[in-house]
């Protein structure tokens, strides 16, 4: 049988030859196995077992998984890293007499950037790798040869509810991440304000008048129509690439336990490596918007 | 040819197919690659076996001979490096050979550990198959799985987990949960292993009922050879890469074949 299967390849015509020689090479590829993979858990929504109250349930359970215990590190690390952001942008700006920038300034850091990437990190970190190791051990155990002898697609019954799970999460976590920057980022600035005037670090230091109409009004300027549509787009794609790079590595093990740690560590990495490059690429959109409005002022 | 449950013919399996269907390459890959001809790289070379409806078959034989090997690539798990397989008479190409597509044939396997979902609780490791191909109401599907546990005699541990049962009731409920599937055709992996003697004694007249109540087509594969004396059912052997014409019990016993002599000794001196 496989000998007729060459045979036919042997009698493409030379572009459907290419064309099958491009798919080849693509899906030999790790990358072009996992934008597969992607592919196979996004049309396996559509699947002829689809049922709304089990996919549901597993979706939200996927959801919890994903973002409720990744939550208290995430504030954490939300509200300290807005107010290291409100405390440089205030100090530095003034400095080089760009006091009109800092609201632009902490939108472009916090909600434009680094929010998103430092969630879809932590996220990866949290959740990508507790997702891996958990469908790796399903591998190595059988479990997922058992689903798949019972005629459960493994694709529709793991991989598709986390993938969606964790670009709900991701996207509910980065709104979370940016308003906690922003608003318990104020409240900390603040009060390591008075506490630096009342413990004599610096009496200046309540001079500054950081007033939250301030720093509200800024931000409010600052922000625009392309930072929503971002705020909403960057995180599904984040997530989009974690949870699948996770499913990936995981369904990738070869029935051997020492594989498991191996795969965890490379789901994370992979993560921030695909997280920063999709990041690149979605930043170039500003870019391009800076040209056109160049080219209007020239 | 109708009343057939399995036919295959002339299969090969390399070392190098060994490892299966991984779920995160799509399956074509392993169709475009080149084909591996050297006999010596072969685990299993040149195996024909045909399966009546109904019939039980034991493929027995010394560890590390590929009978699990085998017994993956029946339900698809693994795809042969050569050769056809027929399910009920109706053929599946190569490229379309897969657990997913063979288990729609209604073929079930129960794997050596029983491979239970281990965060589901026993109820609903059974109901899982059911719910998601959508088998009846709620009602029917509730009383499906009663039915399997009543069958298998783990009613009483419904609501565990598979890590507080043992490895005898992990296996009962593993074949509990294939034959809620209704299967036309299983494959049981092992089903005695790790059992003791009364387990194991209580576990034969469970797949006896099976065979005879629901007209089960089961293939076992172990190295207990008397299961195949109290099941009253053929056997045959996975030797040197083949494997030979199913025969009775009693026929291995007294020929005088390298297979009679290897492993039938102990029975043949105990009596």
């Amino acid at each position: 049988m496989r000998v007729t299967a060459r045979r036919n390849w042997q009698k493409f015509t030379l572009p459907a030859k290419a064309f099958h020689l491009l798919g080849l090479f693509l899906l030999r590829r790790t990358f072009g196995q996992q934008i597969a993979l992607f592919c196979r858990a996004i049309a396996s929504i559509f699947s002829r077992n689809r049922s709304l109250k089990t996919d549901s349930r597993n979706i939200i359970m996927q959801t919890f998984f994903t973002g409720v215990e990744v939550f208290p590190v995430l504030f954490v690390v939300a509200t300290l890293f807005g107010a290291i952001t409100i405390i440089e942008a205030m100090s530095m700006m003034g400095r080089m007499g760009f006091s009109d920038f800092v609201g632009s300034m902490i939108v472009i850091v916090t909600i434009r950037d680094l929010g998103p990437i430092l969630t879809a990190f932590l996220i990866a970190g949290r959740s990508g790798s507790s997702l891996t190791t958990y469908i790796g051990s399903m591998v190595i155990n059988y479990e997922v040869d058992a689903l798949a002898t019972m005629g459960v697609n493994p694709i529709r019954f793991l991989v598709m509810p986390s993938l969606i799970g964790g670009c709900i999460a991701m996207l509910i976590m980065n709104i979370f991440f940016s308003a906690s920057a922003i608003c318990a980022g104020f409240l900390v600035t603040k009060s390591a304000i008075y506490l630096a005037g009342i413990t004599g670090v610096s009496a200046d230091m309540t001079n500054i008048q950081l007033t939250w109409s301030y720093l509200s009004t800024e931000i409010l300027n600052a922000i625009d129509l392309s930072d929503f549509i971002f705020i909403i787009v960057k995180p599904l794609v984040f997530g989009a690439i974690i949870t699948t790079n996770a499913c990936y590595q995981a369904l990738n093990i070869q029935r051997d336990v020492r594989q498991v740690p191996k795969a965890v560590s490379r789901s994370v990495i992979k993560s921030f490596l695909y997280v920063v490059v999709a990041d690149m690429v979605i930043s170039t959109f500003y870019f391009v918007d800076y040209m056109k409005n160049l080219k209007q002022l020239i | 040819m109708f009343d057939e449950a399995l036919r295959m013919e002339d299969i090969h399996l390399a070392y190098r197919d060994l490892v299966g269907a991984m779920f995160s390459k799509p399956r074509m890959l392993g169709y475009f690659r080149g084909v591996e001809m050297d006999p010596q790289k072969e685990l299993i070379s040149n195996v024909n076996l045909s399966v009546k409806r109904g019939e039980t078959i034991c493929i027995g034989g010394p560890s590390g001979q590929g009978k699990s090997a085998l017994l993956r690539i029946i339900a698809g798990l693994t795809r042969p490096t050569r050769g056809n397989i027929y399910y009920f008479g109706e053929f599946i190409p190569p490229e379309k050979l897969t657990a997913l597509e063979v288990a729609k044939r209604q073929v079930g396997m129960v794997f050596q550990n029983g491979a239970l979902i281990s965060n589901l609780r026993v109820r609903d490791n059974i109901g899982l198959p059911l719910r998601y191909h959508k088998m009846g109401s709620p009602a029917e599907i509730d009383e499906k799985i009663n039915m399997a546990m009543d069958l298998m005699r783990v009613r009483d541990e419904a609501d565990m987990f598979p890590h507080m049962l043992s490895v005898g009731m992990q296996k009962r409920v593993a074949i509990a949960r294939s034959w809620a599937m209704d299967p036309k055709l299983l494959l049981m992996d092992e089903p005695t292993a790790g059992l003791d003697n009364y387990n194991r004694r209580n576990l034969l007249p469970l797949i006896d009922n099976m065979r005879t109540l629901f007209k089960t087509t089961i293939i076992i594969v172990t190295h207990d050879l008397m299961i195949s004396k109290e099941l009253d059912c053929n056997i045959c052997f996975l030797h040197r890469k083949t494997l030979t014409d199913p025969k009775p019990f009693e026929y291995w016993l007294n020929t005088d074949s390298e297979i009679s002599r290897e492993l039938f000794r102990d029975l043949r001196n105990s009596g």
